[in-house]
C-alpha cells in the first residue's frame, strides 16, 4: 500500500497496522495528560512554581505536627478541618493558577476542534479534565492529611492508639474528598468561561476570596448584632452586659445561615451537619444543616452544568 | 472498538442524500445537497458561507443534519461517528495550535487522542512531521513558527492517526504564493502517493483546480455542479492562434476569410465551426507567411465554468470571456 518502491522522496508513507485504543482509553490518556499539567509536569520549570510552593505550604502544618508529636505533644491539628484558613488560602491560589492551565489554554488556542474531530465525544473532554483536576485537588488536600496521620502514629504505641488515629482520619479524608470535588468543579467551570488565562485566574481568585471574606464578615457581624439585641431586654442594671456565651446561643439564625455565602463555609457547614466536631469558621449550623447540604449540591450542579454547557457550545462552534 | 482502517477502494468516500441543515433563525446552510465523492482528491468549492464548513462538520458527526443522510467511508455520520472520526483527519480553517508547546509534543498528543498507544503516537508524530517537511524545527515551540510552518503542523496532525480520508478546510489560507504552491504540492503528494482520499474546501477555485481529480461546487447550500476535473475542463469550441509576429495582419486576413477573430493577449481567438476552420486558418497563415507558434483548441478553466453558469448561452456564441486573470 505504501509507496516505498521507486519513490525518490525521503520515506514512503507507512500505514499504521498496530492496535488502536478505544474511546475509554483515549479519555484515560487525556486524563493523565491533564493531571500532569495540573502540576506543571511535562512543561517548563516556570509551570511548576505555583504547584510546588502551594503543595509545600499546605504540608507545613503536618510537618510541624510531626515535630511536635515527636517531642511528646499530642496531635496539634484536627483531621476534619486541618488548618482551615491556610487550606483555604492555598487552595484558592492553587486552583486560580492551575485550573486555567487545564482548560483556558485549549480555549485560547482554539484546539478544541482538533479534539472533537477525533473519536472523543463532546462531554468526554470536560469529563477527563474534571476527573484530572479533582485528582489533583485531592492530592493537594489528602496528602497533607496522610502526612499528619503518619507523623502522629509514628509516635503512637499500641494498636488501639493507631486505631484511634485511623478512626479520626477517615472522616477527614471524606471531608477532603468533598472539598476536592466541589472546588475542582467550581474552578474548572469558572476557568472555562475565558480563554484568557489572566481573566480566568482573576475570576476564580475573586469569586473564592470575595465570598470567603464576605462570609467571614457576615458571620462576625451577625454574631455581634445578636450580642446587642440580646443585651437590652432583661432590664438588667446598666453597665452589666449579658455574658457572651448565652447571647451567642440565642443569636443563631443569621450567623448559622451566612456560611452559605462561600463554598468554603458551605463545606464547613456540611462537615458540621454530618457530625464534624472540630471548631470551624461556621459558628454551628443549628437546624440548618440540611440547607448546607442542599447548597453544596446546588453549587456542584451549577458548576457541572456550566461546564457541560460550555463544551457543548464550544464544540459546535 | 478499534476500527481497523479498511481501504474502501472503489466505493464512494462520501455520499450525501438530500442533506439539509437549518440553523435556528431560519438560516439554511445546506439545502437538500445530494453529492457523491469518489476516492482521490476532490475540490469542494464555494464562496464563503456556501456551506462548506457546515458540510464538513456534519461529515465528522459534529453537527446533526436537519434532514437527509450523509455517509462517510461506508458509515453513517450519526451512528458511526466514532469510527468515521478515527479514519478521518480534519484540518480546520482557522488557527488551532497552542504557541507554547513543540510540534512534536503537540502532534504526539493528538496521536494519542486519535487512539494510538504512546510509543506509536510518538513514532507517527515524527513521521507525519517529516512528511510535511518539518525536521529539526519540530523540537521548537509552535509559537516561533511562520504561517507556512503552522499550516504544515495542522496538516501533520491530520496524518498522525493514519486516516483514510482527509478533510482540509482552506489549507492555503494566509500563505504567500510560494507557500501556497508547496502546500498544494504536499496535498497532491498525500493524495497520490500516500493513497489517502482528500477533500479540499476552498473558495479559490483557480488555486485548487490544479491538484484535484474531482470538483464539487456548492452555492447557498445547494449543489452547483459535481464532476471530474477532465470533463469540466473539456476543450471548448475556440481555437487559439498565436503567431510570433504579424498578429494584426492575421486578424485582418481572418476577418476577410469570414471568421470573426478576436485578439486576446498575444494570441487570436476564433470560433471553431468544424474542421474547415482549421484549413482556413492554416491557409491564411501560409499565404501571409507568418511564423506560427501555437494553434490549439482552448481548454476552459473551471473557474469560468462556474462563473458562466448563468451566461452560458451568450458564451457559446464565441464571445467567450478572456482567460481569467487570476493565476493560482
Amino acid at each position: 500500500m505504501s509507496a516505498e518502491t521507486g519513490v525518490i522522496h525521503d520515506i514512503g508513507y507507512r500505514r499504521y497496522t498496530g492496535r488502536r485504543l478505544g474511546r475509554a482509553q483515549i479519555v484515560r490518556a487525556l486524563y493523565w495528560h491533564s493531571l500532569r499539567s495540573a502540576f506543571g509536569i511535562g512543561r517548563g520549570a516556570k509551570a511548576k512554581i505555583v504547584p510546588v510552593i502551594t503543595f509545600v505550604v499546605i504540608c507545613l502544618p503536618a510537618v510541624a505536627n510531626a515535630v511536635a508529636v515527636a517531642r511528646g505533644n499530642a496531635r496539634l491539628v484536627p483531621y476534619d478541618t486541618y488548618a482551615f484558613q491556610l487550606r483555604v488560602v492555598v487552595m484558592i491560589i492553587y486552583i486560580a493558577a492551575q485550573a486555567p492551565e487545564l482548560v483556558s489554554r485549549d480555549l485560547r488556542s482554539h484546539v478544541l476542534p482538533l479534539y472533537f474531530c477525533r473519536p472523543l465525544r463532546r462531554l468526554d473532554y470536560p469529563l477527563a479534565k474534571l476527573a484530572a483536576f479533582v485528582t489533583a485537588c485531592l492530592a493537594m488536600i489528602e496528602i497533607p492529611l496522610l502526612l499528619l496521620y503518619l507523623g502522629t502514629i509514628a509516635q503512637s504505641h499500641g494498636g488501639s492508639a493507631i486505631w484511634q488515629q485511623t478512626k479520626a482520619l477517615i472522616p477527614g479524608l471524606l471531608v477532603g474528598l468533598m472539598w476536592a470535588v466541589l472546588l475542582a468543579a467550581i474552578g474548572l467551570a469558572l476557568a472555562s468561561l475565558s480563554g484568557r488565562r489572566a481573566y480566568a485566574t482573576g475570576a476564580i481568585a475573586i469569586y473564592f476570596f470575595l465570598t470567603w471574606i464576605l462570609a467571614g464578615i457576615l458571620i462576625a457581624v451577625t454574631q455581634r448584632t445578636v450580642v446587642h439585641a440580646a443585651a437590652a431586654p432583661p432590664g438588667a442594671p446598666p453597665g452589666s452586659p449579658q455574658k457572651f456565651e448565652t447571647v451567642t446561643q440565642v443569636a443563631t439564625t443569621g450567623a448559622h445561615l451566612t456560611g452559605l455565602v462561600s463554598p468554603f463555609t458551605t463545606l464547613d457547614g456540611v462537615r458540621q451537619w454530618l457530625g464534624g466536631t472540630s471548631e470551624g469558621p461556621v459558628p454551628g449550623v443549628g437546624q440548618y444543616g440540611p440547607l448546607y447540604g442542599v447548597m453544596l449540591l446546588v453549587l456542584l450542579a451549577a458548576s457541572l452544568g456550566g461546564l457541560a454547557a460550555r463544551y457543548r457550545k464550544a464544540g459546535a462552534a | 472498538m478499534s476500527a481497523q482502517p479498511s481501504p474502501d477502494t472503489g466505493a464512494a468516500v462520501i455520499q450525501t442524500t438530500a442533506l439539509t441543515k437549518r440553523y435556528p433563525g431560519a438560516v439554511t446552510a445546506l439545502d437538500a445537497l445530494t453529492v457523491t465523492v469518489e476516492p482521490g482528491i476532490t475540490g469542494l468549492v464555494g464562496a464563503n458561507g456556501a456551506g462548506k464548513s457546515t458540510l464538513i462538520k456534519i461529515l465528522l458527526g459534529l453537527l446533526p443534519p436537519t434532514s437527509g443522510q450523509a455517509r462517510v467511508l461506508g458509515g453513517d455520520c450519526l451512528r458511526d461517528a466514532e469510527r468515521i472520526r478515527t479514519l478521518t483527519g480534519y484540518m480546520p480553517e482557522h488557527d488551532c495550535l497552542p504557541p507554547d508547546v513543540t510540534a512534536t509534543e503537540f502532534v504526539t498528543h493528538l496521536g494519542r487522542m486519535s487512539g494510538l498507544p504512546a510509543t506509536a503516537a510518538k513514532e507517527r508524530a515524527a513521521e507525519s512531521l517529516r512528511h510535511v517537511g518539518l525536521y529539526e524545527e519540530r523540537y521548537r515551540q509552535i509559537g516561533t513558527y511562520s504561517t507556512g510552518m503552522k499550516q504544515r503542523v495542522k496538516l501533520a496532525q491530520t496524518l498522525v492517526g493514519d486516516p483514510r480520508l482527509l478533510l482540509l478546510d482552506e489549507p492555503t489560507v494566509g500563505l504567500d504564493p510560494a507557500g501556497r504552491n508547496s502546500m498544494l504540492e504536499l496535498i497532491s503528494r498525500i493524495g497520490t502517493e500516500f493513497g489517502i482520499s482528500i477533500v479540499v474546501a476552498s473558495h479559490l477555485l483557480g488555486e485548487i483546480e490544479r491538484i484535484c481529480d474531482h470538483l464539487v461546487a456548492i452555492d447557498g447550500g445547494r449543489l452547483l455542479r459535481a464532476d471530474t476535473m477532465t470533463s469540466m475542463t473539456q476543450v471548448s469550441q475556440v481555437l487559439v492562434i498565436e503567431v510570433d509576429e504579424g498578429s494584426e495582419l492575421l486578424l485582418a486576413e481572418l476577418g476577410q476569410r469570414g471568421l470573426e477573430p478576436r485578439p486576446y493577449q498575444r494570441a487570436l481567438l476564433v470560433r471553431l465551426e468544424d474542421d474547415a476552420t482549421y484549413d482556413t486558418v492554416r491557409d491564411a497563415i501560409a499565404d501571409l507567411g507568418l511564423p506560427l507558434n501555437r494553434l490549439e483548441q482552448r481548454r476552459r478553466r473551471v473557474e469560468e465554468l462556474f462563473r458562466d453558469e448563468q451566461a452560458q448561452d451568450a458564451q457559446a456564441a464565441g464571445t467567450e470571456t478572456p482567460e481569467a486573470s487570476h493565476v493560482g
